[in-house]
């Protein structure tokens, strides 16, 4: 099990020591049932920190925002930062590390095994309600999520409201880390990757017509951009005229244009 | 009468083996039909799956990248990228639902004009029948 | 200022204009945007029309130029020039291939028509957004290095040091000759390989453009063609070169035996020592690994009885840089060691010899003065078996390839056997009889007829030790008889193996190695003494097997090609290099990895290309998830305009 107040005395501890220079971490949201992002600079402020299966977000994000915050800088504090990371966060912070974008130095890994279970998904557990709203959510020692509602507890199982994903990861525990909290157990999955072979049986009439349904869903609003670590180009190749060039459609037409004749290539 | 569907095709020759293979057909007096546009880049492994993409928005019915065999890159070990990036790009297409029989790869010598004639005469009747590609053509 | 671009169309006589109607074209592309002159003639590579190229570039005052014609590895060059001569860069000149590519393979006027179109509009939008470009220049250090001081490093030292430049030759043991001057008498002269082979020595000695390091060994390369850093270890010798007299007192009191390498294990040498009398350079060595100790000082004998006063136990190991525009790598070869056979003894068996140590007991200077006799007992064999193909021709269990010598010196083995001890019986178990040299299917035949060596065709799968005899359980397949042979010595011809270390050079060398280990040439047919780095070279049998006559062949090609780049000033390399968009670049080093020059490097969290090494392949380029990386002249944005204009847009 992971004890939560150990996360807060190595947080408060690397916060003393100036160790880091603040700590990515999860705490209590607005509405009261789900985490949502922290940023702890102060030791005192630990306490803010918490860990449950309501803690979804990828935190890794935030790395590459203070790259960038590094960069504008004058005179950077160099010290790394803190973050808390569940098994399929730290996966990210290997490939940046591979593409060589930050440094190991640069962070300081506090990981969180999820033990056999995961995190929830808002949708299912509304539907699981039945208009009821959660107030609180814990895990009681059978590993059973016991909710919280104005009506009273209900104890439900795992499997009904965790994410998807959580349902196939194999080994949900950090890769990498500076500390671990709880244990490598993996998960016992009967038939990995089970959600693939639906679509590997479909014909390719069928995954054509799967995929333009999906993809029309799409309004370009591009916040998977900003939520993915991964995403930290400069200049996306959705907007670049680098890559594919839409003589008709690029910025660099349409400054011909308005100034009446080509512009010397310097690409 | 309708006039026969004549597919289009894109056809990424590198320059050392395989458009020296497509000139060797040409000294020869091969006959193939004039479906195939070539473009002659340096090396098979300098194809980005980009290419291949925006060949299909573009309108290309079918698309053809050609190397060195294996072994016998001009620059060494370019056709073994070329290799492992087509088999991805080949994979996605008929993941997403694209008739995979579009997109070809083939390994053409320098020596190899009846090879490449071979594969154009093919390609092209194996696309007759498939009709225009629609699916990832853009107005663009 | 809008780019102006001139069409030319070519006839090619009917070669083009039969099939394609080249006036049709002409009046496609010149309405094409951006195209402000199309015409077609018909011979664009005749002077008339190359002048026609040449006048309407300074007439309409053309940015750059398509010729639509035959394959441009007929007459890019050519029209390259005439877009020079008119004054624009070469580079502002692209071919569109309408003959080989198009009317010559198909009949279909209208079609064939369109499709030329195709392509001539694909080579204009190409070539609109051509850089333009001058050859990379690149000084050349007019000096080479030679690594490995057996046959193939000397004459590839002589051949260089002849024509002009100097030459640095490095030997990692005491004395150059390699295995050559192991050998008794080469085949198929009989010449006594020692006699020929030491004037070449001692030329390379006292040749003046020619520094000798001996004991010395290659630590670290950097640099590229032309502009080479090497750093050697010197290693110490104690023993002062010019000083040393050869008088052999040394030797006389040195308490230590050690295995006598240049015997190949046969005997036994001192730690000071000379590998052979005619060693070159002349001087003795103190072997640091046998001697009891210098710090401090446990022995001190050989000091003692020095005269001359040529021992110094002070000397240290030395880094020595030097700086050369050629590298040539020569460091031959080694046998395949018996320890690797279980069905011939694992080696154990003193009278199982391989090929250079019955060579030692050939040669009139070898541990047995040139008698043949068992090592175990030191008596004359009577019965002598000689194994060819011992780990060649094996893939399953030793090395897949043929070692191509051991025919030829197995019967030079078994005749000189034979002259040696009349009486004795001598016999070869072969598989095939390669001898394709000069003069050597009439060497092997003279063992036959002339010296009574019995062939017998098949291989031996057991040699055991029985009663002091070595028992060869063989077969002779032309009879279809098993043969067992009770015989007084086993001579096995053993793979030939690239030398030892040979793997660790290459990796500090960045060449590449073949499949067996041998150090791999550029192309098998056409490039056989290059390396796949530009500025190295290979000779000998570093690179294959290969008999003498062969290397010496390969070491003066080698020395040319060394040559060819020696005698530049300066080196020019195409300019159609890689090139980084700085502010795109991440760092992320999946183009460094990928780039089959090494071309690539990051500095500072960006990466930097080395335009001498860029060959200009576009791996990199199809790699970058970014578009950071572009190859001049073959960017994305052409090719994705190059592919609208192909399909008719």
């Amino acid at each position: 099990m992971v004890n939560v107040e150990d996360l807060r005395k190595e947080a408060k501890r690397i916060l003393k020591e100036g160790k880091v220079k603040y700590v990515i971490g999860y705490e209590r949201g607005e509405k009261g049932l789900m985490a949502k992002p922290a940023f702890i600079k102060d030791p005192d402020d630990v306490d803010r920190l918490i860990w449950d299966p309501t803690c979804v977000h990828n935190l890794t994000k935030f790395l590459v925002d203070e790259k960038r915050r590094k960069a504008a800088e004058k005179k950077p504090d160099e010290r790394p930062v803190g973050i808390v990371v569940k098994g399929c966060d730290s996966r990210a912070i290997v490939v940046l590390l591979q593409e060589k974008f930050i440094g190991r130095e640069d962070i300081h890994i506090l990981g969180v095994s999820c033990e056999k279970n995961g995190v929830i998904d808002e949708k299912k557990l509304a539907k699981k309600l039945k208009g009821k709203t959660a107030e609180k959510i814990e895990l009681d020692e059978t590993g059973n999520f016991i909710v919280t509602t104005e009506g009273g507890t209900t104890k439900i199982d795992p499997e009904d409201i965790l994410a998807e994903r959580c349902l196939e990861c194999q080994a949900n525990y950090p890769v990498i880390y500076d500390l671990l909290l709880g244990d490598k157990s993996k998960k016992k999955i009967d038939k990995p990757y089970k959600s693939l072979e639906k679509m590997e049986s479909l014909t390719e009439k069928e995954k054509w017509e799967f995929w333009t349904e999906q993809l029309s869903k799409c309004i370009r609003c591009y916040a998977c951009r900003s939520a993915c670590p991964m995403c930290y180009c400069d200049e996306c190749v959705v907007d670049t005229i680098h890559f594919a060039n839409r003589r008709h459609h690029s910025r660099r037409k349409s400054r011909q244009d308005k100034m009446g004749g080509e512009i010397p290539r310097s690409i | 009468m309708a006039e026969q569907f004549e597919p289009r095709i894109v056809a990424f020759l590198c320059k050392w083996c395989s458009s020296a293979g497509s000139d060797l057909a040409g000294v020869s007096r091969m006959q193939y039909p004039p479906n195939v546009l070539p473009i002659t880049v340096m090396c098979s492994g300098s194809v980005s799956p980009l290419y291949i993409f925006d060949a299909f928005n573009k309108g290309a019915d079918g698309v053809l990248v050609s190397g060195c065999h294996p072994g016998d890159c001009h620059y060494i070990k370019g056709n073994y990228y070329a290799r492992r990036r087509i088999a991805l790009v080949k994979k996605l297409l008929e993941f997403m639902g694209m008739e995979p029989e579009r997109f070809q790869m083939s390994w053409v010598s320098a020596a190899e004009g009846t090879k490449y004639t071979q594969i154009i005469n093919d390609f092209v009747e194996v696309l007759k029948p498939l009709g225009p590609q629609n699916k990832l053509r853009r107005n663009l | 200022m809008k780019k102006k671009t001139g069409v030319f169309i070519c006839h090619c006589g009917i070669n083009i204009a039969g099939t394609v109607d080249v006036k049709k074209v002409a009046e496609k592309l010149a309405k094409h945007p951006g195209v402000d002159f199309a015409e077609d003639y018909v011979y664009m590579c005749s002077d008339p029309g190359q002048n026609l190229i040449i006048e309407s570039i300074k007439e309409k005052k053309l940015d750059n130029v398509v010729v639509a014609c035959c394959s441009p590895t007929l007459h890019e060059t050519t029209f390259r020039n005439a877009a020079k001569a008119a004054g624009i860069n070469n580079f502002q000149c692209e071919i569109a291939n309408i003959r080989e590519q198009c009317s010559w393979v198909h009949r279909d006027m209208a079609k064939a028509t369109e499709k030329a179109t195709k392509i001539t509009k694909s080579a204009v939008e190409k070539v609109r957004q051509n850089e333009s470009l001058e050859p990379i220049s690149i000084p050349v250090t007019r000096r080479a290095m030679v690594i490995g001081g057996g046959i193939a490093g000397i004459q590839t030292a002589l051949d260089i040091a002849n024509s002009g430049y100097e030459v640095i030759l490095v030997e990692r043991n005491p004395s150059i000759g390699g295995h050559m001057i192991q050998l008794s008498e080469t085949f198929p002269t009989l010449d006594c390989s020692q006699c020929i082979l030491t004037p070449k020595m001692v030329e390379v000695s006292k040749h003046p453009k020619i520094k000798l390091m001996t004991y010395s060994e290659v630590q670290e390369i950097s640099g590229y063609v032309g502009n080479f850093k090497v750093k050697i270890l010197k290693k110490p010798t104690y023993v002062d070169p010019d000083k040393c007299t050869l008088c052999d007192e040394c030797v006389r009191v040195c308490p230590v035996v050690m295995s006598n390498e240049f015997d190949l294990g046969l005997t036994g040498r001192k730690a000071i020592y000379i590998p052979f009398p005619q060693a070159i350079p002349a001087t003795y060595t103190l072997d640091i690994q046998g001697c009891p100790g210098l710090l401090p000082i446990a022995c001190g004998k050989c000091a003692d009885v020095c005269e001359p006063e040529a021992i110094d136990y002070d000397m240290k190991p030395e880094i020595v840089e030097e700086e050369v525009g050629t590298i040539v790598i020569a460091t031959g070869y080694d046998l395949y060691e018996k320890e690797n056979f279980s069905e011939y003894g694992f080696g154990k068996y003193a009278d199982v010899l391989d090929g250079l140590q019955f060579e030692r007991l050939l040669s009139a200077s070898g541990p047995t003065q040139g008698k043949i006799l068992r090592p175990s007992d030191h008596k004359e064999p009577k019965e002598v078996v000689f194994i060819q193909c011992a780990g060649s021709r094996d893939p399953e269990l030793h090395c897949a390839y043929c070692s191509k010598i051991c025919c030829m010196y197995t019967a030079k083995h078994a005749m000189l056997y034979k002259h040696h001890v009349p009486d004795g019986q001598a016999y070869i178990f072969y598989i095939d009889i390669r001898s394709g040299g000069k003069g050597y299917e009439e060497f092997v035949q003279r063992a036959v007829e002339e010296d009574g060596v019995v062939y017998l065709r098949g291989k031996v799968s057991k040699v055991f030790e029985d009663k002091g005899k070595l028992k060869v359980w063989g077969v002779d397949t032309l009879t279809g008889k098993d043969i067992e042979i009770d015989a007084d010595m086993v001579v096995l011809a053993t793979a030939i193996r690239p030398s030892q270390g040979a793997a660790e050079l290459a990796k500090k060398l960045k060449i590449a190695m073949d499949k067996d280990g041998f150090l791999a040439e550029a192309h098998p047919k056409l490039r056989p003494v290059e390396s796949v780095t530009s500025g190295m070279f290979l000779a000998g049998a570093a690179q294959a097997p290969k008999d003498i006559p062969e290397v010496v062949a390969q070491a003066s090609g080698a020395a040319a090609k060394a040559i060819a780049i020696l005698s530049q000033d300066r080196l020019f390399h195409s300019p159609q290099v890689a090139k980084v968009t700085l502010n795109l670049c991440t760092g992320c080093g999946m183009c460094v990895e990928v780039c089959p020059y090494d071309a690539l490097s990051l500095k500072d969290g960006k990466v930097e290309v080395n335009e001498v090494l860029c060959e200009g392949c576009g791996t990199c380029q199809a790699t970058c998830l970014r578009a950071a990386i572009n190859v001049k002249n073959t960017t994305p944005s052409q090719v994705h305009e190059m592919i609208r204009a192909s399909l008719g847009g």
